[in-house]
């Protein structure tokens, strides 16, 4: 299967370097729409527009800026951002290993999968497998766009994953909300821990599918029914459509995920 | 501390309801960047155009549209959308439970604490019962029109729903279809040592992103008009097949 690179660099440990690309490891499953323009039944793209000059900006005339006062900027290059930490920006050094089973599963983020590029399989596939065999992830930090990461990689089914990881000071503690003194009585303990005993399974994520997903199939397939389905004119690529660079793409799909929670 | 209470429910299982109100449990803070037109700064704001007449379309004049095949939609009104969003009831419903190491990481989407509501008995029971067994309560829930599936899984008298990822949004490994390279056992071998003397207890607030305190020195000193140099990218050479023994013996002297 091709899949498309986010990213491409090295990770590396010790004094050994593989070139890598990182690919997504999620999909989101939802049964997910496109937005038409109701006129002529032709897809809507999202484009950056000026206010000021009311025309769309096309990727090489877009710059981010940093606001430190209302209205004004601070220009950053994508060469300036890059610039901030560039030993971390083409490279996923791992910089200790530690034991899977120690890590609190609060820590993980967003999984993505790493893949090999030309000339690394043999160092990728020995990483996968003596991973595999001690149990053990590598912890590193690297630098996509403005953000620096913590990442766990780990050995999975023969791949590479890479987990990004909150920082321990993104984590609130919550220890306000259990309070210290707490009354257990033994009936209610005895009473829950058969109803949980009776209902202990085997991990089985594939039966749990989403209800509405259901219900818009059906829909769906309702309507297919009903009418033809309408026909969008064609239109040919442009040169130069979408996002700039991966970096902008990765962003537009992170900004996807968000207005889609 | 955690953060604000942003639902409120209970859950249910065998003939037990225990109230709770969800909190955040994670706060990202970051410095946040806008994108402007290079030429004379202006704030840009993202507009959906139409790839046909190449002109920007305003919200009422927009629908939406499944495609059964390329360029072929069936468009859906939002009142027919609306009909099959779930209807809430405030039970976070718990099916079946698990062994907690049973649970594949990448599943693990947001993280929430629950906290007891009205009377904490049952939930402490509950919390102190779950460690006790060491399972984790696999569970579906609807918050705000939408259906989650979940895990509840007591860590050290607490209380979090973990919300999972449905089956068919991971991406399955085996897809990626990589191949196979032989290795000697001579490298597995030497690859295990150096990786065991590389470990180190799991400590992660021992990491911090110094990248952030960076970033805003470098803004800071854009503002004050200085000059920034331009560093390129380290990259590394990439270890060569025949090399790879040779590095892995190196680097195991090295770590010794």
């Amino acid at each position: 299967m091709a899949v498309q690179g986010i990213w491409s660099g090295t990770v590396s440990f010790s004094l050994v370097a593989i070139p890598v690309r990182l690919v997504k490891a999620i999909e989101p499953g939802r049964i997910s729409f496109r937005l038409l323009h109701g006129k002529d039944y032709s897809p809507l793209r999202r484009r950056m527009f000026c206010p000021e000059e009311e025309t769309m900006v096309p990727p090489d005339e877009i710059i981010r800026g940093f606001e430190i006062l209302p209205g004004q900027y601070v220009l950053m290059t994508d060469e300036e951002l890059e610039s901030v930490s560039p030993e971390r920006s083409r490279t996923i050094e791992i910089v200790e290993f530690i034991d899977r089973k120690e890590v609190d599963p609060v820590y993980y983020d967003h999984p993505y999968y790493l893949v090999p590029s030309k000339g690394g399989e043999k160092a990728y596939q020995l990483l996968v497998e003596v991973m595999r065999r001690t149990n053990k992830a590598g912890l590193a930090k690297f630098v996509l766009a403005e953000r620096e990461y913590l990442v766990a990689v780990t050995s999975r089914d023969g791949v590479l994953a890479l987990t990004t990881l909150h920082y321990s000071e993104e984590i609130l503690s919550g220890e306000d909300l259990s309070p210290r003194k707490e009354k257990i009585a033994a009936e209610d303990q005895s009473r829950i821990k058969k109803s949980i005993e009776h209902m202990i399974a085997d991990f089985d994520p594939g039966k749990y599918a989403d209800g509405r997903r259901k219900k818009l199939m059906d829909l769906l397939a309702a309507k297919v029914k009903e009418r033809a389905p309408v026909e969008a004119p064609a239109v040919e690529e442009e040169a130069g459509e979408g996002p700039a660079d991966l970096v902008a793409a990765l962003e537009e799909s992170m900004q996807k995920v968000k207005e889609n929670r | 501390m955690a953060g604000a209470t942003i639902w409120k429910g209970y859950i249910h299982f065998g003939d037990t309801d225990v109230p709770v109100k969800l909190h955040t449990a994670v706060r990202e803070e970051r410095i946040q960047f806008h994108l402007l037109h290079r030429g004379d700064q202006v704030r840009l704001r993202q507009q959906m155009v139409c790839a046909y007449e190449k002109q920007p379309v305003p919200a009422e004049e927009q629908s939406k549209g499944f495609e059964v095949e390329e360029g072929k939609y069936i468009i859906v009104d939002p009142a027919e959308l609306e009909q099959t969003a779930p209807e809430s009831n405030r039970m976070i419903e718990v099916h079946e439970f698990v062994k907690t190491g049973q649970i594949d990481p990448m599943f693990l989407d947001r993280l929430y604490y629950l906290e007891p509501d009205i009377q904490g008995k049952e939930f402490h029971a509950l919390v102190k019962t779950m460690e006790e067994l060491d399972v984790a309560g696999i569970c579906t829930w609807t918050m705000r029109k939408r259906s989650y599936f979940g895990a509840l899984q007591a860590r050290g008298k607490m209380l979090r729903l973990n919300t999972l990822r449905y089956a068919d949004e991971v991406i399955p490994a085996g897809s990626l279809e990589l191949q196979d390279v032989p290795l000697s056992e001579k490298e597995l071998k030497i690859g295990s040592e150096l990786i065991e003397k590389l470990t180190a207890p799991f400590e992660p607030q021992k990491f911090e992103s110094e990248h952030q305190k960076k970033l805003q020195a470098m803004i800071d000193k854009k503002a004050r008009g200085e000059k920034i140099a331009i560093l390129a990218p380290r990259r590394l050479k990439p270890t060569e097949s025949d090399k790879l023994l040779q590095a892995l013996e190196a680097s195991l002297k090295k770590a010794a």
